[in-house]
């Protein structure tokens, strides 16, 4: 499966947040790379069909990202999200399971695994608003693994986590882009160094540079900073 | 060679082949587990079946005691002003469509196979379709304390809640970030318009004006979907903001 934007852009009134893309994404891990305001989390609305392009389009495997089949196979941490008040981390995971569509007896099983899986068992049953940072991150990740998604996007999923969960973090997110297509941002590079197979680095809306990158063979932070100052 | 004989030529000469192990290729994959990979999903209908129990408690509490409250009003006084009080049932529906971008649900809710727009109507669906059926309910018990007949209770009754309703879907399609309290602010303006309206319309609860009434119950139950449908078309930008 092929995840593929053609010349996409996204013009707000009198800014052009993200400026004719084009790439194909692959199984494997992408990381996106970007200063603040270079138009990531943009792209990543735009890939996953909740901004429309002001121009071009995106397509995965033949399907519009619009579609509702796309959506199910869709799996999306947005940068900032919250939670109803009312809600539990259990409760949180099984409203998004019934908005995800999958079947009670499915929602049960999923939760419970994806519970487990982020570390959130002692307080599932606590109010979200009692949580950490790094709990309500953990929760955000699992929601986005419900209905174990074949597109995986994430949009700066290490944010508010501890060294030691980052670390749990990025041998997950590595097992899980060996047969799904992964696109994370973040601005923190050592969060890709090990995990990333392809990269993409973002400036003011346009695409500076994407390839491949073999970990071990340079420093990424030095290539990063780089690769952004070549475009000055 | 003309142009009709040339597509004939070509469809000949393009003719897919007849498939040869269709079924035993069909037969292998759905061994392996390849046909129908993705987990079963639930129907658009249990769905919004499901919506129903994550609409807030409150919400239901809110109705029953304005429902009872008017109907107690119309028992004790079966005057004008009861009608007044039908505006509140709107703050119901008006804090469900807020209610994803109020707790920012709205962008994860848009990502998920049933998106924003199923989550929103199922819950509209189902807070409209008790609220009206308490009203009906209201109305067929409180008709005999009036000498009014009963299409003029009913129009009495639903004309101010769907004016708030109406009123308060437009100001939220414009106004999300304010925690509903302009929506509050609108239900409660609706109730003082229409209780103070016979002090100035003299008239306004004679027979002769049931035309009028039903004119605005018309406009506003035909123009309350239209609001909402304007607000679910233009649902890409509230996300972004």
């Amino acid at each position: 499966m092929e995840l593929t934007a053609d010349r996409i852009s996204k013009q707000y009134k009198n800014k052009i947040a993200v400026d004719r893309l084009s790439f194909t994404l692959t199984e494997g891990v992408t990381g996106l790379l970007g200063s603040n305001g270079a138009g990531k989390t943009t792209l990543m609305r735009l890939l996953c069909g909740i901004l429309v392009p002001t121009s071009g389009s995106v397509a995965c495997g033949g399907m519009d990202v619009c579609t509702e089949e796309y959506r199910d196979i869709l799996g999306y941490l947005p940068q900032e999200f919250g939670y109803y008040p009312e809600f539990t981390g259990r409760d949180f995971l099984l409203y998004m399971s019934a908005v995800k569509g999958l079947p009670r007896r499915d929602a049960l099983r999923r939760t419970e695994e994806l519970i487990e899986l982020v570390g959130l068992k002692p307080v599932a049953r606590k109010k979200v608003r009692t949580y950490s940072g790094g709990m309500k991150q953990r929760l955000g990740i699992a929601q986005a693994l419900l209905n174990d998604p074949q597109v995986l996007i994430m949009d700066e999923p290490t944010a508010g986590l501890d060294p030691q969960e980052r670390i749990r973090f990025r041998e997950l997110i590595a097992g899980l882009g060996k047969n799904r297509i992964v696109l994370l941002s973040t601005h923190i590079v050592s969060d890709l160094e090990h995990i990333a197979d392809q990269l993409m680095i973002m400036k003011e809306g346009r695409l500076v540079w994407q390839g491949k990158w073999h970990a071990g063979k340079e420093d990424l932070e030095a290539f990063y900073i780089s690769k952004i100052q070549d475009e000055r | 060679m003309n142009s009709e004989m040339m597509r004939t030529q070509i469809r000949a000469l393009c003719q897919a082949p007849r498939p040869e192990g269709k079924e035993a290729f069909f037969r292998k994959v759905k061994a392996q587990g390849l046909l129908h990979r993705r987990p079963r999903t639930i129907s658009q209908w249990e769905f919004a079946a499901g919506q129903f129990l994550y609409i807030e408690k409150w919400v239901w509490a809110l109705s029953v005691l304005l429902l009872l409250l008017i109907t107690a009003a119309c028992r004790r006084s079966p005057g004008n002003e009861p009608f007044a009080l039908t505006p509140f049932l709107a703050a119901g529906i008006l804090a469900q469509t807020g209610r994803s971008f109020r707790w920012k649900m709205a962008e994860m809710e848009h990502a998920a196979r049933f998106s924003l727009r199923s989550v929103l109507l199922a819950r509209l669906f189902w807070v409209g379709v008790v609220n009206t059926a308490g009203l009906m309910l209201v109305v067929l018990l409180v008709r005999p304390c009036f000498s009014y007949s009963l299409i003029r209770v009913f129009l009495y009754m639903m004309v101010p809640y769907l004016t708030a309703a109406w009123l308060g879907s437009v100001y939220e399609r414009k106004q999300r970030a304010d925690h509903g309290w302009g929506s509050v602010l609108i239900c409660l303006l609706s109730s003082a318009a229409f209780a103070a309206a016979p002090a100035f319309l003299a008239g306004l609860y004679e027979e002769r004006l049931t035309v009028l009434w039903a004119a605005l119950f018309i406009t506003m139950a035909g123009g309350l979907p239209g609001s909402i449908r304007n607000w679910i078309a233009r649902m890409e930008e509230p996300v972004w903001n």
